[in-house]
């Protein structure tokens, strides 16, 4: 176990390494850099005299050789320290630590609802396949895997909140949130959710679904169910729990590997309501070429990511007592 | 040719032949793509034919507009009447009409020529993104799974570090750090995204260099490339294919998304995303620049999804 964790442990580390030299050398390989993205913003355009270019270039350490600045990067990295943003000169972590719940909130609703709806949908499914409730979920399914969110998130937005006035068009909370009380404020949240929420959820869904669905199917041709129904055990019973738990040892994998999405959240859904969270600040730290805080994002969704899989793997065997650490079946 | 290749190449049709759904979504894909190639022909501003005082002309083709013509002359029209990128401002959001089935955009133009030349746009992106893919992932797979050792080493720690980046990010920030264009999507998609075709075609080798027909390919004086190519990749490459097919309509979707976001096609080049782009503009008063371009897409994405479906339904037949 100690040597499983110690080489797993060290493949996560190389693997990091990996993503941050990559991403640091990608991004520094592109034209156009931070500076000439200042000089913009700032008015003062392309003519700026070349001393105040040089000046800025070195605030930004960007005149030295890019192995000398991911050393430096790297060494700030070991004191917890992600930089400043080129943008607004904030600490990375600050934004990034004020963004987090915002994301959480939305990505983690949409995972629960997605997940407490399809799991129902799947199981109910696989146990009467054929059943016209299986055919119809099935094409629903397939349909709904296949809607561009954009275009779903669009036509709601049209109907329910321009044409109706339903829900907020965007942004998480209101304008006046910090005047509302404690339980006001509650419900402002929850309102501001629905559509975000709807929107990243139903694809969620259906994939979940999908799964659920077919690793039951896989399960109910075992032979010890055969067994089970020959002993005389109820149907709801086999299907509840003499199935279901098996069926579940896949999904640990899979949400395994949707948690680190919790983190990184979605960029369109974000963008598109203006929901101020990780997703959103990424894309627009993309766009401006804000180099600290895509290297930030990036740490923060490979550290996310390797934790996840490290963490899935060593629960395998929790869920599975026939697997051993490390993978083989005994 | 062993039986696994037979396999491979006769059951996906039998599949096919199967079902009105994987039916319906061939003759949609194969619709679109003849839409795709015959856009010059069905929307143009231009006379696909005219005879004036100087003979017989294509201004269509040729490209040249034909400027001034004597009433009298004989024109033969597209179909639709209209340029993709021709602006007529006085003529900007109209509601679908006669004249223009599908609306006009915020700039005037008409969005069913736009509509025919997006087409284009997006199965050349989808198609091209997943052959990358494609050939990309099955031959780094087929490497890893041949050779072993140092070369899957260093195949499944690139997959793992390629695993680690969420997909969107990865392509949004190649697309956007480099100029976008056709091409910088069609590579930003399609080098991102062998990640799974490598691990199965990888999963197939290390099965399939154990079997009696490698070793007798191998005793008979067999170079490893022959045996790649010849022996195993035919009986890997079955699977793969589905994921293929699932990855046209993804990388479709992922199009969209980017330039619905601005960070895709540049302008004035049509695509189903850019049309979509100018709803979130003008939402609530405009709904045809949403509909009909959504219904495009979720149209094509869906068609890709069916195919695959029906391509592993008639490889496996076992899974339902």
């Amino acid at each position: 176990m100690a040597a499983w964790l110690g080489r797993r442990l060290a493949y996560a580390l190389l693997t990091f390494f990996g993503i941050t030299v990559a991403v640091f050398f990608l991004i520094r390989a592109v034209p156009g850099d931070p500076v000439t993205y200042h000089l913009m913003q700032s008015g003062r355009g392309l003519s700026a005299p070349p001393e105040v270019i040089e000046q800025i270039r070195r605030t930004h350490r960007l005149d030295r050789p890019v192995t000398v600045q991911y050393a430096y990067w790297l060494a700030d990295l070991a004191r917890l320290d992600l930089g400043r943003s080129f943008v607004d000169r904030r600490p990375v972590r600050d934004r990034i630590l004020e963004k987090l719940p915002n994301t959480l909130l939305l990505n983690g609703a949409a995972l629960l609802l997605a997940l407490m709806l399809a799991l129902p949908a799947g199981i109910f499914g696989a146990a009467r396949p054929g059943h016209w409730f299986d055919r119809a979920s099935g094409v629903i399914f397939l349909l709904l895997y296949s809607l561009p969110a954009f275009w779903v998130a669009l036509l709601l937005m049209d109907l329910l909140s321009v044409r109706l006035g339903w829900f907020p068009l965007l942004g998480a909370t209101s304008g006046n949130y910090s005047d509302l009380s404690g339980f006001e404020k509650l419900g402002d949240r929850l309102w501001h959710m629905v559509l975000p929420v709807a929107t990243l959820a139903y694809g969620q869904f259906a994939f979940f679904a999908r799964f659920t669905r077919s690793s039951m199917r896989e399960v109910m041709g075992a032979e010890y169910l055969t067994a089970a129904r020959a002993r005389g055990v109820g149907e709801r019973r086999l299907i509840l729990s003499h199935a279901l738990r098996n069926a579940l040892i896949p999904m640990v994998t899979v949400l395994g590997v949707s948690v680190p999405v919790l983190l990184s959240g979605s960029v369109i859904v974000e963008t598109l309501f203006a929901w101020d969270g990780l997703g959103r600040m990424y894309y627009m730290a993309v766009l401006a070429r804000d180099y600290p805080v895509v290297m930030g994002m990036t740490v923060l969704t490979a550290l996310a990511t390797l934790a996840a899989y490290l963490i899935t793997d060593a629960l395998y065997p929790v869920v599975d007592p026939r697997v051993r650490v490390g993978g083989e079946r005994s | 040719m062993t039986p696994g290749r037979q396999a491979a190449l006769t059951s996906p049709t039998a599949g096919l032949q199967r079902g009105w759904a994987s039916r319906l979504a061939v003759t949609w894909l194969v619709l679109v793509a003849l839409i795709a190639l015959g856009r010059n022909f069905l929307a143009n501003g231009e006379p696909l034919l005219l005879r004036d005082d100087r003979g017989w002309s294509s201004p269509a083709l040729s490209g040249r507009p034909s400027g001034e013509r004597s009433p009298d002359a004989f024109t033969l029209r597209a179909p639709v009447a209209h340029s993709p990128n021709a602006v007529q401002i006085d003529r900007r959001l109209e509601a679908p009409s006669r004249a223009h089935p599908m609306g006009t955009d915020e700039l005037g133009r008409d969005v069913l020529a736009r509509m025919i030349h997006g087409a284009a746009v997006s199965l050349a992106i989808g198609a091209a993104a997943a052959g990358i893919a494609l050939l990309l992932g099955s031959l780094l797979g087929a490497l890893a799974g041949y050779y072993g050792g140092l070369a899957d080493w260093i195949i499944s720690r690139s997959i793992e570090v390629l695993v680690c980046f969420p997909f969107l990010f990865l392509v949004l920030a190649l697309v956007a750090l480099f100029r976008p264009s056709v091409m910088t999507l069609i590579l930003a998609l399609g080098l991102t995204s062998w990640t799974s075709e490598a691990r199965l075609v990888r999963g197939e080798f290390l099965r399939l260099r154990e079997m009696e027909f490698t070793d007798a390919a191998r005793a008979s004086g067999a170079r490893d490339w022959r045996i790649i190519m010849r022996h195993l990749m035919p009986n890997a490459i079955a699977p793969v294919i589905v994921l293929a097919s699932f990855g046209v309509g993804s990388a479709i979707l992922v199009e969209s998304a980017l330039s619905f976001l601005g960070l895709g096609v540049p302008l004035p080049t049509a695509s189903w995303g850019s049309i979509l782009s100018a709803a979130d503009d003008y939402m609530g008063h405009a709904w045809w620049l949403a509909l009909f371009p959504g219904l495009a897409i979720f149209g094509t994405v869906v068609a890709c999804n069916v195919l695959g479906e029906s391509i592993r339904g008639a490889l496996n037949p076992k899974g339902k």
